[in-house]
């Protein structure tokens, strides 16, 4: 991806690149308007993508069984048609209007400024899940990501998890640290097979049925030493540790939305039938809205979306009429 | 709609299932893990995890006895006050926030298989 301009303006930001906003991203495109695309994961396809790519999805129309990974492939091809600009790994933190039009703030500094917001986002923001202890290492030996794998040479690096981040970043960082170790509190591990081959084969070290029982060295001077872990059976073993890295997955909840001053039902965001909450020019589709009957499926995500783009385009051009017309007679 | 932590749990506590809930929404309490069932998803990563095949969708049990006991206890570890408290823990959002319960509904308790 290109470097962004720290101001974007655009007809609509679509907040959620699962597959009702991917979908609304292809329905404001349709519907002639420039669409902006936030998610704070890297890459598009929400929960599909980070909870189930490799299930098969058979409730959606006109596809009688699909792969996720392909669904998601899919929804953004359509997309795609219309060109939206994605801002992905950034996370929306801020909603405030100006002269009656929504400003969006991303957690990089990006300002959208947009005609309207529609807000897709699912089950909310993903936070990482906390290592149960040495939380006081957390920002200087102890992260919960690889973004830079070079700021890893010559350390002797302990990661924590039995997914697939856990096993990319043990692969990944076998030929750049002194040492790898991996550390799961499980016997098996989940990520996939052929990772687990490549880290196994390698020269990580790997701890399975065993837990981190804590972080040793000098906090004041921000120098870790070791790490303590303790197995199963009650063995506990301290090995040299420069840093160590927590892939534990992650947590959602709403997140910053909450403090937007949005109308909320529970850990969900309340809609009239066109998809409006209860700001002006924001709106609110799939699994994140709730009304009297709702029901979170996709299916009912792309309707929603669907009705809340068409209401977006009066909104922004009071000459259009809601209807869309039909897209069998685009040319 | 949601997940249900079933007998097989009982005296297990594994806790993978926690490990993978994308929602924080299975609270451990003494003897087994309850998966609240208005903070579910419904997404089914909890299934598939647990070692024991502990966990069930809760569509599962409406012909099955057995199952349906656990349904309604899991609703009632939420619902009800549970041995020794005033108040019912409604819907915490979140394990993580909240910590081990410590303490079981009753028919958990005292069940025995």
């Amino acid at each position: 991806m290109t470097a962004q301009p720290s101001v974007v303006t655009t007809d609509v930001v679509v907040v959620g690149a699962g597959p009702t906003g991917l979908y609304g991203a292809y329905y404001a495109g349709f519907r002639g308007l420039s669409t902006v695309v936030v998610d704070a994961l890297p890459q598009p396809g929400g929960q599909v993508m980070a909870l189930y790519p490799e299930k098969q999805i058979r409730d959606v129309a006109a596809l009688p069984s699909i792969r996720g990974r392909d669904f998601v492939a899919n929804l953004v091809e359509q997309a795609d048609a219309f060109h939206p600009t994605y801002l992905l790994g950034r996370q929306a933190t801020t909603l405030t209007h100006d002269d009656g039009l929504p400003v969006l703030t991303l957690d990089d500094g990006t300002v959208v400024r947009a005609g309207a917001v529609v807000v897709t986002a699912g089950i909310g923001t993903p936070t990482p899940r906390p290592l149960e202890t040495g939380g006081e290492w957390l920002g200087t030996r102890l992260s919960y990501f690889v973004t830079d794998p070079s700021r890893h040479a010559g350390q002797d690096v302990v990661i924590v998890g039995g997914g697939d981040s856990a096993l990319d970043w043990a692969d990944a960082l076998a030929s750049i640290a002194r040492s790898v170790t991996l550390v799961h509190r499980r016997a098996a591990f989940r990520g996939h097979a052929a990772t687990l081959e490549r880290v196994r084969s390698g020269n990580a070290a790997i701890h399975t049925d065993t837990e981190i029982l804590g972080l040793i060295g000098d906090l004041d001077s921000g120098t870790l030493q070791k790490v303590a872990l303790k197995s199963k059976n009650g063995d506990e073993t301290v090995i040299a540790a420069d840093h160590v890295i927590a892939a534990l997955g992650f947590i959602s909840e709403l997140g910053p939305l909450r403090e937007w001053g949005l109308e909320l039902s529970g850990r969900s965001i309340a809609v009239d039938r066109a998809g409006r909450t209860n700001l002006p020019r924001v709106y609110a589709a799939g699994d994140v809205t709730d009304y009297p009957g709702k029901v979170k499926l996709m299916s009912v995500g792309f309707g929603e979306v669907a009705i809340a783009m068409n209401h977006v385009a009066v909104d922004l051009d009071p000459d259009l009429v809601l209807f869309p017309g039909h897209s069998t007679d685009a040319a | 709609m949601a997940y249900v932590i079933g007998a097989n749990c009982i005296d297990e506590l594994d806790r993978s299932c926690i490990e993978v809930c994308p929602v924080d929404c299975i609270y451990i309490g003494e003897r087994r893990s309850y998966i609240n069932p208005s903070e579910c998803i419904d997404c089914g990563a909890c299934e598939v995890e647990c070692p024991v095949d502990a966990v069930f969708v809760d569509r599962k049990a409406r012909k099955d006895p057995a199952l349906a006991e656990f349904v309604e206890d899991s609703v009632a570890f939420f619902a009800l006050p549970l041995p020794g408290q005033s108040d019912a823990l409604g819907d915490p959002g979140g394990f993580q926030k909240l910590g081990p319960v410590g303490v079981d509904t009753e028919f958990t308790a005292n069940y025995s298989a």
